[in-house]
């Protein structure tokens, strides 16, 4: 199904609320489950937006900006995927990998911020130092108002302007690539998994790792609460033993010092 | 001077400017940039608080101005504590360099304990938990998921209150257990990480020899999901390795599709 020009523009105003989000990291409108959501809502399919949400969030789930490195725009993906599924009927699992591209353009552009805006650091000072407040909010405002544009300006073209050419391009691939992309899907949340230990992961916490991974393997459970559960278990254990280990450290440190001093006179 | 000593107790601030300074600390990545990070929107957050608390004294607003506009990268959820704080040590006329110091010793602990909770057990669970009952068409997914950050957004301003009120006390308890809190919730968040591999990563092979499937036949009879978990481990070995991840969703691409193309999966 086409995109009308209203709905065009509706998308363009959600990208920047969601784009804004996204770059201020306060209500988490951009996750995909939410941005999937809404797209589907302006697209007048809610079920396919909450479905291609479900997954998107799920492909998206170690891809986090913790860490300091900034991943795909997950705003972006979650609104192209629904564009995408709802344009060209692919299965959503296939639209997210569809959607990437548009979601590492907007990346790459907010990686280019990230750099160019250093250069707005000065001005700031300078308000500072004059101690002009007025001066000084100008340069957060107007980033702010670069970002939203942008935002506004990748997704409209996207979806309304370069719509046809899109839908031509998945007509014209063969099941294999899509299968592919399918594949992708699957595969790409490992990427973020990786991430993910490569900050988080010590020898010492390997065990609980491997004993969420056997957990889920075995227990047939929707979500991975259960597994949640369990490392609530092991963190309070861990929790009371690190405890008590800082106490007693702190009572041997004081019977040392005691043995210091009185050494002499009780020993045996 | 003796203005070290100096307290305005009680101070000039209401219990109303604490509660805009957690709603406006949601401003700290608005002026993000690689040099600074944090530095122009964290600043930008607390004006009005320092507008109060230095009123006509423009030296001191300078100087407050300038001090944070230094670097800072912190956790955006938990930073209207740290506002909190710092702002009821300037209301207190602390010594400039004490502030400072604060400032520097602990945003880099609590970057390290929000990232903990937020990202990688908060993150997981509740996106894990809301795109499973969304992938079946559920509208309580993303309602769910809106509900639990909407919550995390109105905890910035007990947060910022906190702050506010433990004063310097406050600092004493996070960095007493900043270890034991961020060594908990890195074990919890990795138990989840562990479940999360094996319920989302989907790999398996097509590929037969014989009659004999290497998925059913072998793969699963060794151990359900051995291929996901090797393969997220290879992945976190190639960015230990220090390939960059896009080249890893590059690399991913390649050969998701070659299988593909050759009938491998």
């Amino acid at each position: 199904m086409a995109i009308t020009l209203t709905q065009g523009i509706m998308l363009g105003v959600f990208a920047i609320l969601a784009g804004l989000d996204s770059w201020l990291e306060v209500f988490y409108i951009f996750r995909p489950i939410i941005s999937c959501t809404v797209a589907g809502l302006i697209l007048g399919d809610l079920r396919l937006g909450i479905i291609a949400g479900g997954l998107t969030e799920l492909a998206f789930a170690g891809l986090t900006p913790a860490g300091g490195t900034q991943p795909p725009n997950p705003a972006v993906c979650g609104i192209m995927t629904v564009v995408i599924a709802h344009t060209t009927s692919v299965a959503p699992a296939t639209a997210i990998g569809l959607s990437l591209p548009f979601a590492m353009l907007m990346q790459y552009i907010l990686l280019m911020f990230y750099s160019v805006f250093s250069v707005f650091m000065p001005v700031m000072d300078k308000a500072a130092a004059e101690a002009d407040t007025k001066k000084f909010a100008r340069i957060p405002y107007l980033i702010m108002t670069i970002v939203s544009i942008s935002f506004f300006i990748v997704i409209f073209l996207s979806a309304y302007a370069a719509q046809a050419p899109m839908a031509a391009l998945v007509k014209a691939m063969p099941t294999w690539l899509i299968h592919g992309f399918e594949l992708a899907g699957g595969a790409l949340p490992a990427v973020g998994f990786a991430m993910l230990l490569k900050v988080l992961l010590r020898v010492e916490y390997v065990p609980y790792l491997l004993l969420g991974f056997v957990v889920a393997s075995f227990i047939n459970f929707s979500n991975v609460l259960p597994a949640a559960v369990i490392g609530i278990v092991f963190a309070m254990i861990e929790f009371f033993r690190d405890k008590k280990n800082k106490d007693l450290q702190a009572q041997i440190e004081e019977l040392k010092e005691s043995g210091v001093n009185g050494g002499e006179e009780d020993g045996i | 001077m003796a203005s070290d000593d100096k307290k305005t107790q009680g101070g000039k601030l209401t219990s109303h400017d604490i509660t805009m300074l957690g709603v406006r600390s949601s401003l700290l990545q608005a002026a993000f940039s690689y040099e600074r990070m944090q530095a122009g929107g964290w600043a930008w957050a607390q004006v009005p608080v320092w507008k109060k608390i230095f009123g006509d004294d423009k030296k001191g607003m300078s100087e407050a101005m300038t001090d944070n506009m230094e670097f800072i990268n912190t956790s955006p959820p938990l930073v209207s504590i740290l506002m909190g704080l710092l702002t009821s040590l300037e209301e207190k006329h602390v010594n400039r360099q004490t502030i400072r110091g604060l400032k520097n010793g602990l945003f880099g602990p609590m970057a390290g304990i929000g990232d903990a909770i937020y990202w990688f057990t908060l993150m997981p669970i509740v996106g894990g938990i809301a795109a499973s009952f969304a992938s079946k068409g559920n509208i309580l997914g993303p309602l769910l998921f809106f509900i639990v950050y909407l919550g995390i957004f109105l905890c910035r301003i007990p947060f910022a209150h906190l702050g506010y009120n433990l004063g310097t006390k406050a600092i004493d308890v996070i960095q007493d257990n900043s270890e034991i809190i961020a060594r908990v919730a890195t074990i919890m968040g990795l138990t989840v990480i562990g479940a999360l591999i094996s319920s989302y990563v989907g790999l398996s092979l097509k590929l037969k020899i014989g009659s004999v499937s290497l998925q059913k036949d072998f793969l699963d009879k060794i151990f359900p999901n051995i291929l996901p978990l090797g393969f997220t481990f290879l992945l976190f070995w190639l960015l230990k390795k220090k390939v960059s991840p896009i080249v890893l969703i590059g690399v991913v691409f390649v050969l998701c599709i070659a299988c593909s193309f050759f009938g491998i999966m």
